[in-house]
């Protein structure tokens, strides 16, 4: 392979660059917030003893688990404005569809977080006269969420790699704005290449982060 | 030596008069059961006064944790009512629901578990000013004040800011006391609270109780421990069967107990330990 690496035509695109940058972080953190809260309520909605409750709920989990992100995507797009009548932006139609998803995955991360709190603690809410959302709000939550961080920061990676997927509605995040750098300049390798750093510069130190607190949980358990 | 107080109020004194009759608790024909096979209260009857500390014993499965878990709210009676300070407190009667009517009664009772119940993600001080903010409406400053003070007076100063997972056995049961004294409670529940701890750690919690007796407080206790159970107890109360089968003070119990079956029990237990 004799290809001459040229980063040149870069210089007049780091702006375009930094645009993309922002969509992306955009699109992951309120997805990221969206999918914690959102996940936390439908996990619970889950573990309600009403049948009624429990089973659109765990529909809605399999929907997302059971299809691809891209698809789900594109339906956002182009089924939810013609089904109800609202586009409310491409942003917000990808953290829709992004933050739904990672929903459904957390949903499934804190289920086992708030089935290991022991029955003792939901009696020791009642004997100190909490009502049953303080309870939830209080106590549940609080153990659920230490539980369930490691999985749920690893969702939220993941979503990050999986926003990349809104390139295909024309939503101008890094893929997006990589892609147009690299059709126009002809320079497909190195642009690519760059755009693969940026997304692993990223994620990297939260992967090596979680990895510090699984570790550390499992000390913890086993003292 | 001045004994220290913690209990922060005393009760009105209309609850603390000497009535031959005990009314700050009624149970009348009390009924529960898990399905058919497994009846736990059979119409059990039980008065008990303001100023009683009524220690239950039995062989296991005869009711006397579902009695506490009762007058706790944590569980529904099938038949019968009672009663708490005078007022209707739980009615079991068909159509009803058979928990706690009243949740400004239900919070005047506190209970204490076997396991230690402190929530791991909350410090000591989290643990104890919680319900009071949440449920007293407390600012965080006066909470914060009260379980100060709570903690000295069960010697605990020093572990405000530490985490029940720093703590013993002992020390986590006292602050699990501390923290459902920080309500007030006119009733305390202790369920076979020293059972899980190392014996070196029991007579701690036990000495917290025993000052807990000084001041008045009203208690009803499940313990295996018959040797607490006679130090303690105003009334010692023998379970078997969901009923009564009998009670009186401590010395009568113990030394001469009328019944053959409270007889045949104790000396099991007594043997064994």
């Amino acid at each position: 392979m004799n290809y001459q690496f040229d980063f040149h035509f870069l210089t007049g695109n780091w702006g375009l660059l930094w645009d993309g940058l922002k969509v992306t972080l955009e699109l992951a953190l309120i997805s990221n917030v969206v999918g914690v809260v959102l996940g936390f309520g439908l996990c619970l909605l889950t573990l309600s003893r009403w049948f009624f409750i429990r089973w659109p709920a765990q529909l809605f989990i399999e929907f997302f688990r059971c299809t691809p992100a891209l698809l789900q995507i594109v339906w956002f797009f182009y089924c939810v404005p013609m089904l109800f009548d609202v586009f409310i932006g491409p942003i917000t139609m990808g953290v829709l569809a992004l933050g739904l998803n990672l929903t459904a995955f957390n949903a499934e991360a804190y289920r086992a977080g708030v089935q290991a709190v022991p029955r003792e603690h939901l009696d020791a809410c009642v004997a100190l006269g909490l009502r049953p959302w303080q309870r939830t709000l209080y106590v549940i939550l609080p153990q659920a969420l230490r539980t369930a961080l490691p999985v749920l920061m690893t969702n939220g990676i993941s979503i990050l790699q999986q926003s990349a997927l809104v390139a295909i509605v024309a939503v101008a995040d890094l893929m997006y704005v990589g892609k147009s750098i690299a059709t126009e300049a002809y320079r497909p390798l190195e642009t690519y290449s760059l755009i693969a750093l940026i997304y692993l510069a990223l994620s990297l130190p939260i992967a090596q982060f979680v990895q510090w607190l699984e570790r550390r949980q499992d000390s913890a358990m086993a003292r | 030596m001045t004994v220290p107080h913690l209990v922060a109020s005393t009760p009105p004194v209309s609850l603390v008069d000497n009535k031959p009759c005990g009314d700050f608790i009624q149970l009348r024909d009390v009924y529960k059961s898990y399905g058919e096979g497994l009846v736990v209260m059979d119409r059990l009857s039980l008065d008990m006064r303001a100023d009683d500390r009524l220690v239950i014993i039995g062989p296991s499965g005869s009711g006397k944790s579902s009695l506490l878990r009762v007058m706790m709210g944590l569980e529904s009676i099938q038949g019968g009512t009672i009663s708490f300070q005078g007022k209707p407190y739980i009615d079991g009667q068909p159509g009803k629901h058979g928990k706690p009517l009243d949740t400004r009664l239900q919070t005047q009772v506190g209970m204490v578990f076997q396991h230690y119940t402190l929530f791991p993600h909350l410090s000591v001080l989290g643990n104890l000013i919680l319900a009071p903010m949440k449920v007293h409406g407390l600012s965080k400053a006066q909470a914060t004040e009260k379980a100060r003070l709570f903690l000295a007076r069960l010697g605990l100063e020093s572990k405000l800011h530490a985490w029940p997972s720093q703590l013993s056995g002992g020390q986590k049961q006292r602050v699990a006391i501390a923290r459902a004294l920080m309500l007030e409670p006119k009733l305390m529940l202790f369920d076979e609270v020293t059972s899980a701890l190392d014996p070196e750690m029991v007579i701690e919690v036990q000495n917290v109780m025993l000052q807990l007796a000084e001041e008045k407080m009203a208690m009803i206790i499940v313990t295996h421990d018959m040797h607490f159970a006679r130090h303690i107890a105003t009334r010692v109360v023998f379970c078997a069967n969901g009923k009564v089968v009998e009670q009186g003070p401590p010395e009568q119990i113990f030394t001469s107990p009328k019944e053959p079956r409270t007889r045949e029990f104790l000396q099991k237990v007594l043997h064994l330990d």
